[in-house]
């Protein structure tokens, strides 16, 4: 039996307990690949992900993602989670680049991606790069199946079907109190993504005088009516999108995103628009470290 | 707040990964029961445990156990998994009996509870005495067919309450326990209706390790198949005694393999009829928690 330092994060947390849970094992040297997936099942975490050394120079480390039942190319809030995992036990250090930030490279399924570092510390905040969105379809405030389904709630400038890797229905609501108080119809969201092959619907709102700029809940029909307390691929095509098409408005460049309070989380997400892409990156809190024994 | 060592742990266990696992917070006193379901909730193991104090005489500590949705008054492998814990880190010793077994009383919800402990480390095993199995009357038509009228053993089906109340049904041998594929989608309902946590399988085995298999599905709740479940295993043992139908004393069941797991439950009927369930718990992750 191997010891092996091990945290458990909160990732998108202002505190402990705000955002959306990961597992990291570092030093996973030594597991093979159903070991990780047999740990990934027993912390019963949304995600486990497994720190190795890269195999390649320009990485500043590899890392392994795994849910409880199978093993993902990519993922946002493990990849930003990890990087948290990674500096706090000081395998890796970030290093400058030519446009001035600072930044780790990810060794992962989908290849080397860069992590920004943004401040040090209990305020430090690392961001990852999100694929382009696309945008599939556009439907206004008066389209009928969508007004079926959210009713008044439904503002004037509509949904869109956006798709960065995986795809989702948006549709901005009149207010902020539109979306908390929704009482998600998960059959009427499953109608709608199903035929698009759609995660689901993120339901949005504009929140002025607040600490965040927007309000998203990102609901899921398919695998028990799940709503993710803070989604980093969700809100990441979103800000895709609002940009793409001219409705960032007021939120500009620079935007921060609160969800997750509907089911007893509060987390925050900032998106940054950096020329051409989109960046979704927030604060990780350690709320366990330790070691773990396989 | 002031960091909390924690445990994680897998209780009913040989080795890591085998049987099911249990979170720890020590020095729980600080905590309240609000903050100590946030954790649970966090944390998604089936069930958290907190070490507090003990406010009873006799007591060697006090926990709170709590679900990701409501805290519990009582549950098999919390209790087996938090005495490993404390006794691991030393916060309480055992009583020595007469015969050389090791003794704790652990507080609860549900009130004073008698530990028995033998051994050490990751070799250590340790019974809790379960609540008394009594039969609630109930029609088993609709639970059978769930089990798509699979071929029963000897022992007639029965709902056993015992704290939760488990549908306890003998099917004819190990190879029809293992293949089974439930209908969950009509287990769920049946549930609801009387009141009962979920359907515990099992069947009498020739195998040198262990006596009876056992399977343990729990729909109505969310979780289709149970890992490893000391509650139904106790639930199964008071309704065997009640036929006159225990493969012995003492024996051991097998339970988890059909989730990717394998944990054994030691189970032991006393001389006054009380059925005590343990086993063997692993330590798999220590460190400080933050909240």
């Amino acid at each position: 039996m191997v010891t092996r330092r091990f945290m458990h994060l909160d990732v998108f947390a202002p505190r402990s307990g705000a955002g959306n849970p990961l597992a990291v094992v570092l030093d996973a040297d030594g597991l093979d690949t159903d070991a990780m997936q047999r740990i990934a099942a027993w912390t019963n975490v949304i995600e486990t992900t497994f720190v190795l050394p890269p195999t390649t120079p320009e990485a500043s480390y590899r890392v392994r993602i795994f849910t409880p039942r199978r093993e993902l190319a990519f993922a946002g809030h493990p990849s930003v989670g990890t990087a948290h995992a990674v500096l706090a036990a000081g395998l890796a250090t970030p290093r400058d680049t030519a446009d001035g930030r600072r930044q780790l490279v990810q060794e992962c399924g989908a290849g080397l991606l860069p992590v920004s570092v943004e401040g040090d510390g209990a305020t430090r905040a690392l961001f990852v790069q999100a694929p382009a969105t696309q945008v599939l379809a556009r439907r206004d405030g008066n389209d009928a199946r969508l007004r079926a389904l959210l009713g008044a709630r439904l503002s004037n400038a509509g949904a869109a079907l956006i798709d960065s890797g995986r795809r989702w229905w948006a549709a901005e609501l009149v207010d902020e109190a539109a979306v908390r108080s929704w009482a998600a119809d998960f059959d009427g969201i499953a109608a709608l993504a199903s035929p698009d092959e759609a995660m689901g619907l993120a339901v949005f709102a504009r929140c002025a005088g607040s600490d965040y700029g927007l309000v998203v809940r990102a609901l899921m029909p398919f695998h028990g009516h799940y709503e993710d307390p803070a989604s980093g691929a969700a809100n990441a095509a979103l800000a895709g999108y609002l940009h793409a098409t001219g409705q960032a408005g007021e939120l500009g460049d620079r935007y921060v995103v609160s969800q997750g309070r509907e089911v007893g989380r509060d987390a925050r997400l900032t998106l940054v628009r950096d020329g051409g892409r989109i960046w979704v990156g927030g604060s990780t809190q350690t709320v366990m470290a330790g070691v773990l024994r396989w | 707040m002031t960091p909390h060592d924690f445990m994680q742990l897998d209780v009913f266990a040989s080795a890591p990964g085998r049987g099911n696992p249990l979170g720890v917070v020590f020095n729980a006193d600080d905590l309240n029961g609000a903050t100590m379901q946030a954790i649970a909730a966090w944390l998604n193991l089936s069930e958290s445990t907190f070490v507090l104090k003990p406010t009873q005489p006799g007591a060697d500590y006090r926990l709170r156990i709590f679900t990701p949705r409501q805290e519990l008054p009582f549950a098999g492998h919390p209790s087996v998994g938090t005495a490993h814990a404390v006794l691991e880190r030393g916060f309480v010793a055992p009583r020595i009996d007469t015969d050389g077994s090791g003794a704790l009383v652990q507080e609860c919800a549900a009130g004073p509870l008698p530990l028995r402990i033998a051994g050490e480390g990751a070799e250590r095993v340790i019974h809790v005495r379960a609540p008394r199995g009594v039969e609630r009357e109930a029609d088993s038509r609709a639970v059978l067919a769930s089990l798509k009228n699979a071929a029963l053993g000897a022992v007639r089906p029965a709902l056993i309450d015992n704290g939760p109340r488990w549908w306890c049904v003998e099917l004819a041998d190990e190879a029809t326990v293992r293949g089974l594929t439930p209908d969950l989608d009509a287990m769920a309902p049946a549930n609801r209706a009387d009141g009962s946590v979920g359907v515990a399988v099992f069947a009498r085995c020739a195998a040198p390790d262990y006596a009876l298999v056992v399977r343990a599905f729990v729909p109505a709740d969310g979780i289709p198949e149970d890992p490893v479940t000391g509650s139904a295993n106790a639930a199964i043992a008071a309704w065997l005694r009640a036929n006159g139908a225990l493969p012995a004393r003492r024996f051991r069941s097998s339970q988890g393999r059909e989730v990717g797991r394998d944990g054994v439950v030691e189970i032991e009927v006393d001389a006054e009829g009380e059925v005590w369930i343990g086993g063997l718990t692993q330590t798999v992750i220590e460190g400080t928690l933050a909240w």
